[in-house]
């Protein structure tokens, strides 16, 4: 009995599912039909068309942008939106499709990719395009239209972010040494200028103050942490005086691109860094812990000094803004080798030509047409002003002289993600034709730089350390940036699979398995260690690596000062 | 018509081989339920795996993806003389063999013994509960994994806070920054994430014993160690074999996840595999051909170790895998 | 359940060993539920703690502040929903299908006398060791239509090579005098397949159901690359890696505005963060998944008695 209950169940359960997937696949076919017919719809009228606009950078909600206020007003204006689909894995795979099958989406921002989309001849020219229906996109970004032509003279990309006059950020948004406010306090408020500056007054406070809330002080930390590498093997760079260039230094004369990894900078400051290490300074584990256990020991407010990219720390800085104890905040100091070096922390004016959005061989000519004019609206200054900006009353004020603020209550609402999605600051803000710098009226064209908007925002302990170093913004402690036409020179495209490309590799694998040993070497074995970094070192092709990058920034240079 | 005749006359000759193949249609129709069993999922097997093989001639060329096939440039064994010669490829060889070594005698140890101690549990509802909860490890992602690892083993971790409240570590052990710990510790967490994944499997070869076989050893008075011995192990027997060659062809696979999240600039000479390396220098740089010559290569060497593996099966007198 | 308390009859003469045995047992489980059980805890507590205090770390047991926020932001897209129905979908046929197929296959070449029994295993087998690579795969599937369908989530997996040896080396393992009473009976093929082989297998088939359910609920990768421009093809998997992203930008623009110094607590209070996102995911997506295990348990916790078929 019991056995053939059991195979009747049996069966009955499998007739089950199988009727299961035979509705389903019913199902399945009806809503297939139904979305077909849905598109048939839209693309018959001719009122507004849709396009698909493949995002490679991500993130963000995959949307329609005239579900956004912003979006909704661009489409009213020109008839035209698009479908955003934004990447979730690995972007090469999903161009890699892309391209092998021939088929892609109307407009796509390739990312890392973008060379390959090239290559293939994915994207059409867009030269005659924006002579013909673009005015205003060749308006912003006259100076720079050279710039954007490729190797065969066409130009396939709407790069992000045409320079227009230079600001500088009030606040700290790249790379600096960084102190915590406690420090200074107690210390009288120091002004770093060099490296041994730096650390002499870490050191001090590290002496009187071994223990912070009860846990060990950790002297100076460090993020090595998988890609983010590069936040430990830059600084040599900065402590010289030179902008974040990536892996080479350009002499402003010549123009020639160099290594510096196996120079005498990096060795001086992994000299500096085995030094403190040796004096129990430097965090023991700076080389093994991940990107997430970083971040929290830099909120947990026992790390005196670190040196990283504003945007790295972000979260933890954000994290101690709002925890109740601004001492525990950190300041940035543009912070030197020696007194007669001139700091290059900010970032000069830049252009970087890749990625940027292009439209692709999957549209029609009449299509091309539609899409083009869609981002001339969006690059008329007005447009930029509302998409920088948002609407005057809602998200911004005037004042009598014609300069832009935003109330408090305005930064408030703006920093909110659910209205900066429903706004459509999140999706127009980047990735789609934009200028940078400051308007035709002298507003800037991100409000995070105009400095009424940063004061407005400045609380008390803000302005107890300001007064303290006599600045206005945090900013005006750092030397204003110098002109490189070429900067910034990582922006160079480098062939997919070329030996430059795998020194590249090559050359961060090496620095990854060797800094470690350098740095926590005893200091009697500095030397040693190092030398057989630099014997390896210079076994890489790097002088094929500096042949490419130079030949990029003299082209650059000669693109930008020979008109 | 006269062929028939002449044709019948002219096969005579060769009566062999159309009773061989009268033989196999006879065969063939008193097995036809056999077949139709298994032959559309054959073609299904020869659609979806066989036919996109063509991939691998990928190895052989700069692939490149836009171009059609006959458009390619051949460049021969170069993306494997790159994958060889590379000096970093052996200590990435040696990493990856001996990873997978320690997942694949760990992985069958622990699953094993866990699935064992877990059938002596008498209690039904406690039983369920150790099984449930032993498999849940199962379904953290690596990144979440990873991180818990990193967590417990950091300075302030529970670890070394163990250590120093027994008094045997005078200061904190960073233990991701020693290279020649990293297999150990990769190995245990793979265990701990997956021990009562795969031992599943065991479980239900338990099950499938006879419960009379235990009854009837119980009352000739076999001890619990007697019978796991003679009766739970023995009759878990075929799937372990199988189970083992299976996984042994899979000796170049020990997973990226893991050796990457866990993986810093202290223990990369230990953590880097092929499919670090892979995706590092093939992938990230567009280069589908190096992946493909990995994969290649892989594929050679675990026919190789399956074929080894079945066969010493088969000389022991075990089923095998075919 | 009668069963069961027979056999704990036959087992009232516990002797020492079995005393030792037990409790060094015992223990040994409850410890090992208690590691097993952490990650869970603590990504419970990481996820119902507020995302900007997680950034800290040291969250072990249980919150510091307690929020639903995390949930709130992962549930507040209507998209998830509509993954979640595509998830259960295709996690049930597709491990449907893939039951049926596997188990069919499987005992055709557990059959001894089946002629293409060595050949069939070996073409199946070799599958496991190599594949054409990502993109004549993907092209492939563009060639076959399946691009944008649902069908690609099943078809190219209706037989996992791996659960259809597992399956035979089950099959064969059963006794061949069933088999052949059966023959004698004059049962076919079929007849075997559905009447004999099924029921007796029911612990290999709930663990093969068990493995490719997994598969199919845990996959995300295909939806990238097939169905990624589909929304009403997504996979709940597929939406929580995106709201993982999205946690990225969120994280971003709040940073930005409290770098700005208008770092409010009522601004900081919606904030998510990957971490917390993620411990969020890690909760909503497994306990469903995991679920599943205790109704399947039943086939092959108690064990069975092939006597009481024959």
């Amino acid at each position: 009995m019991f056995s053939k209950k059991r195979i009747m169940l049996g069966i009955t359960l499998l007739f089950l599912l199988l009727t299961v997937v035979g509705c389903q696949s019913k199902a399945e076919n009806t809503d297939a039909n139904g979305e077909t017919k849905d598109s048939g719809e839209e693309s018959g009228s001719d009122e507004v068309v849709t396009f698909s606009y493949f995002n490679g950078f991500g993130p963000g909600k995959d949307i329609n942008t005239s579900e956004t206020k912003l979006g909704k007003m661009f489409e009213e204006e020109t008839g035209v939106n698009f479908d955003i689909e934004n990447i979730v894995g690995d972007v090469n795979t999903k161009i890699g499709t892309m391209i092998a099958s021939g088929e892609f989406p109307d407009v796509v921002q390739a990312q890392q990719a973008t060379t390959a989309m090239i290559d293939a001849g994915a994207y059409v020219p867009l030269n005659d395009l924006i002579e013909e229906y673009a005015p205003n996109l060749k308006k912003l970004y006259g100076p720079y239209l050279e710039q954007m032509k490729s190797e065969d003279g066409n130009i396939y990309l709407i790069p992000f972010g045409a320079d227009n006059g230079y600001i500088a950020p009030p606040n700290v948004v790249q790379g600096a040494f960084w102190i915590q406010r406690q420090v200074l306090k107690d210390m009288g408020y120091p002004n770093p200028k060099t490296l041994d500056d730096y650390f002499a007054i870490l050191e001090e406070y590290y002496q009187k103050n071994p223990k912070i809330d009860g846990a060990d002080t950790i002297g100076f930390t460090a993020l090595t942490y998988d890609w983010r590498f590069f936040a430990f093997s830059n600084p040599a760079m900065h402590l010289a005086g030179y902008p974040n260039d990536g892996g080479v230094l350009v002499d402003m004369d010549t123009r020639e691109a160099t290594v510096y990894t196996d120079k005498e900078i990096q060795k001086r400051w992994l000299q500096k860094i085995n030094e403190i290490n040796a004096k129990g300074l430097f965090d023991r584990e700076s080389f093994t812990q991940n990107y997430d256990e970083y971040l929290a020991k830099i909120a947990s407010g026992r790390v005196l000094g670190f040196f990283d990219y504003q945007w790295q720390v972000s979260q933890a800085l954000n994290n101690l803004a709002t925890g109740g104890d601004p001492y525990k905040e950190y300041m940035a100091f543009p912070v030197v080798f020696d007194e007669d070096i001139k700091d290059q922390y900010m970032d000069p004016p830049a252009f970087v030509a890749s990625p940027g959005l292009g439209i692709t061989v999957s549209t029609t000519e009449e299509e091309r047409v539609k899409i083009i004019k869609f981002m001339d609206h969006i690059a008329k200054e007005d447009v930029q002003k509302q998409i920088m900006w948002g609407l005057e009353g809602e998200t911004y004020e005037v004042d009598e002289n014609g300069r832009y603020y935003r109330t408090p209550e305005q930064i408030e609402k703006v920093a909110d993600q659910k209205f900066r999605e429903e706004f459509g600051f999140a999706y127009f803000e980047w990735n789609w034709p934009r200028g940078e710098g400051v308007f035709s009226d002298g507003n800037a064209w991100e409000p995070r730089n105009q400095p009424e908007v940063a004061a407005l925002a400045y609380d008390e302990t803000d302005n107890e350390f300001l007064e303290a170093y006599d600045l206005t913004v945090f900013t005006d402690l750092f030397a204003e940036p110098e002109e490189r036409p070429w900067y910034p020179a990582w922006d160079t495209p480098i062939e997919q699979g070329s030996p430059a490309q795998i020194f590249q590799q090559q050359s961060d694998d090496l620095m990854k398995q060797s800094f470690p040993k350098i740095a926590l070497a005893s200091p009697e074995d500095f030397e040693a260690e190092w030398n057989a970094f630099v014997d390896q070192y210079r076994k890489l092709d790097y002088k094929e690596y500096e042949k490419v990058l130079t030949e990029s920034v003299k082209k650059k240079y000669e693109m930008v000062k020979g008109k | 018509m006269a062929t028939p005749s002449i044709n019948s006359v002219k096969t005579t000759p060769v009566p062999v081989p159309e009773t061989k193949f009268k033989k196999f249609m006879k065969q063939c129709s008193e097995q036809k339920a056999l077949l139709f069993m298994t032959i559309p999922f054959v073609i299904w097997l020869i659609i979806f795996k066989y036919v996109p093989i063509w991939g691998w001639t990928m190895a052989f060329q700069d692939f490149k993806p836009a171009r059609s096939f006959s458009e390619q440039e051949w460049v021969g064994f170069k993306h494997f003389q790159f994958l060889f010669t590379d000096e970093r490829f052996l200590g990435v060889l040696r990493n990856t063999l001996a990873m997978s070594m320690i997942n694949l005698v760990l992985g069958f140890v622990t699953a094993i013994g866990l699935a064992v101690l877990i059938n002596e549990i008498a209690n039904m509802g406690f039983k369920r509960i150790v099984q449930t909860i032993s498999y849940m490890p199962h379904f953290l992602s690596w990144v979440v994994a990873a991180s818990l690892v990193s967590v417990t083993l950091s300075a302030d971790g529970i670890i070394n806070e163990i250590l120093a409240t027994l008094g045997l570590a005078d200061e904190p052990i960073l233990f991701l920054g020693i290279g020649e710990m990293f297999w150990g510790i990769l190995g245990a967490a793979e265990t701990w994430k997956n021990v009562g994944w795969n031992a599943i499997i065991y479980l239900a070869a338990i099950s499938m014993i006879d419960q009379e076989q235990y009854e009837a050893a119980k009352i000739d008075g076999a001890s619990r160690l007697q019978r796991i011995r003679h009766i739970t192990i023995p009759g878990m027997r075929s799937v372990i074999v199988i189970l083992l060659i299976m996984n042994i062809g899979y000796i170049l696979e020990s997973g990226f996840e893991p050796q990457y999240l866990l993986g810093n600039p202290m223990n990369v000479q230990f953590s880097e595999n092929i499919d670090v390396f892979v995706i590092k220098y093939g992938i990230s740089m567009f280069n589908f051909s190096l992946a493909t010559a990995a994969g290649i290569f892989k594929t050679v060497v675990s026919f190789v170790f399956l074929i080894a593996a079945n066969s010493f099966a088969k000389k022991m007198g075990e089923g095998g895998l075919f | 359940m009668s069963k069961e308390k027979l056999r704990s009859g036959i087992g009232i003469r516990r002797t020492r060993e079995d005393v030792i045995f037990d409790s060094i047992n015992y223990s040994f489980m409850v410890l090992l539920c208690i590691v097993m059980l952490y990650p869970f805890i603590n990504q419970f507590a990481v996820s119902i703690n507020e995302a900007n205090d997680s950034i800290k770390g040291g969250i072990y047991l249980l919150p510091r502040e307690f929020t639903w926020n995390n949930y709130a932001f992962v549930f507040q897209e209507a998209s998830v929903v509509q993954s979640i129905v595509i998830s259960v979908l295709r996690t049930v046929v597709g491990t449907a299908v893939s039951l049926f197929c596997t188990a069919m296959v499987a005992y055709a070449i557990a059959q001894p006398n089946f002629m293409f029994k060595k050949s069939v295993t070996i073409i199946f087998v070799m599958t496991m060791y190599f594949n054409g690579g990502l993109i004549p795969t993907f092209l492939l599937m563009r060639d076959l239509q399946l691009i944008g369908t649902f069908w690609v989530y099943i078809l190219p997996g209706i037989i996992g090579v791996f659960n259809l040896i597992v399956m035979r080396s089950f099959i064969e393992g059963l006794p061949i005098s069933i088999f052949e009473s059966a023959k004698i009976d004059g049962a076919g093929h079929f007849t075997m397949f559905f009447r004999i082989v099924l029921p007796l297998s029911l612990p290999v088939i709930a663990t093969v159901a068990l493995f490719v359910a997994v598969f199919q609920w845990n996959q995300w990768f295909d939806v990238f690359l097939y169905n990624s421009s589909n929304p009403t093809l997504t996979t709940l998997q597929y939406e929580l890696m995106k709201i993982l992203q999205n946690s990225n930008a969120n994280m971003s623009a709040t940073a930005a505005s409290a770098f700005a110094g208008s770092g409010s607590e009522s601004n900081s209070a919606n904030m998510v963060s990957p971490t917390s996102i993620r411990a969020t995911m890690t909760i909503v997506a497994s306990v469903p998944i995991i679920m599943v295990y205790p109704f399947l348990q039943k086939y092959f916790v108690k064990g069975m008695t092939l006597g009481a078929v024959k």
